[in-house]
């Protein structure tokens, strides 16, 4: 496989496979597998460990009345599920399937907020453990200043481009940055640039300007 | 069946399962699903109570959720994207996460049902199935060969749901350990693909 950099590695990819995962992080790995056979492939051999050690488990028998009682369960089961498939199926948008929960038309019908003259961003929810799941937008040729974390941050690229000092990203590329990396990343020319990031603590602008917001920044997350 | 050399127990078992899902799929038959369950739900139980052992009743809800989803799910169900035993434990994964996650003193409106695909044939860019027989003898073959504060490790992590860090914690050991454990048990069982 080449360009490791830009893939989940192994240890998040086990995690994701054994269920014990944040749903923030799972959320990037599914979004970046949508466009990652190989990684795909990865994850389908990890499940097999999970399936085999579960067939070795002592087995613990379960009740005649939990037998009995979801039997008799199937009918209904049945007659609901023809109800709802009878609905109309989704629409075949490119945003990717586990995004379309907090994305329902389309990136432009979402309430951007400006962060800056090159990035909007716009905040899709917030994980059990606090960490922020948000969009940002960078215009074309636009940069998102060099910026820290005081957490990881995991960022999948949606659309277009970016390249930054380790190189250039593209749609689907996944990669975590940790709370010391300071990087920056510019859009390519030709189009912005849309990505799904996901952080576990408070951006740092780095920049003299910016400093000087980053007490501003940080209430937002009190 | 063609192309099995060894008569094993489990894959005898996989077998016959594999044309109750069938007989599920195609005619809705409900004495193949009993057969389903009496195999799978012990299982299911299993998985639930190495997480919270004593919690009979989370498991048994365990049992209902996932039994439930195979039903309504069986038509498609797609063999070549994992085998019955894989589809069984992704399902019961999925299910495990939507009760934590339902049942978590913090809330979060992250829906896990769209990020885990239950490996149905509409799902995300069908993965082609990697030589499947093999590495699944492979992964059993090896399993029984680990060291046992390997296989340890990865019954922390695959049936009781700890992260890193919380095997760590548990065991009183090293993170940097519980990592390079988990990672030499993997690639063992060849599991991991060299980059």
């Amino acid at each position: 496989m080449n360009k490791s950099l830009n893939h989940p590695n192994d240890e998040l990819l086990t995690a994701y496979s054994a269920g014990s995962l944040p749903l923030s992080q799972a959320l990037c790995i599914s979004t970046h597998m949508e466009h990652c056979q190989s990684c795909g492939q990865r994850l389908q051999r990890l499940n097999r460990v999970g399936s085999q050690l579960m067939q070795q488990l002592k087995p613990s028998p379960a009740s005649a009345e939990l037998k009995s009682r979801l039997l008799d369960q199937l009918d209904s089961l049945t007659e609901e599920q023809s109800l709802a498939e009878a609905k109309p199926s989704e629409s075949n948008s490119s945003i990717p399937r586990c995004l379309r929960q907090f994305i329902e038309s389309g990136y432009e019908e979402l309430p951007w907020r400006r962060v800056s003259s090159d990035i909007h961003s716009v905040e899709l929810c917030r994980d059990s453990n606090g960490a922020r799941v948000e969009l940002l937008k960078i215009k074309p040729g636009g940069s998102a200043t060099t910026h820290t974390h005081l957490g990881d941050e995991y960022t999948v690229i949606l659309e277009g481009s970016f390249s930054d000092e380790s190189g250039l990203y593209g749609q689907g590329d996944f990669m975590v940055k940790g709370a010391h990396d300071k990087h920056t990343p510019v859009a390519t020319q030709d189009r912005e640039c849309i990505c799904l990031a996901v952080t576990e603590g408070p951006i740092q602008f780095t920049g003299f300007m910016s400093r000087l917001l980053n007490p501003f920044i940080r209430r937002s997350y009190a | 069946m063609p192309g099995m050399t060894k008569k094993l127990d489990s894959s005898d078992k996989l077998a016959q399962m594999s044309l109750c899902i069938i007989d599920v799929a195609e005619n809705r038959d409900k004495a193949a699903f009993a057969r389903l369950f009496d195999h799978y739900a012990p299982l299911i139980r299993s998985y639930s109570l190495a997480r919270e052992p004593g919690a009979d009743l989370v498991a048994d809800e365990l049992v209902q959720e996932v039994m439930t989803r195979v039903w309504l799910k069986a038509a498609k169900y797609n063999p070549r994207l994992a085998n019955l035993n894989t589809w069984i434990f992704t399902l019961a994964r999925n299910c495990r996460i939507d009760y934590l996650r339902r049942n978590s003193r913090y809330v979060t409106e992250i829906d896990p049902t769209d990020i885990f695909n239950d490996m149905e044939d509409e799902g995300p860019g069908p993965f082609q199935l990697v030589q499947q027989s093999r590495v699944e003898e492979n992964i059993r073959e090896g399993l029984k060969q680990l060291p046992r504060e390997q296989s340890e490790i990865l019954t922390k992590v695959y049936l009781e749901g700890k992260s890193h860090q919380q095997a760590s914690d548990e065991l009183k050991l090293p993170l940097g350990t519980v990592k390079s454990r988990v990672r030499l048990a993997l690639k063992k069982l060849e599991v991991l693909v060299p980059r």
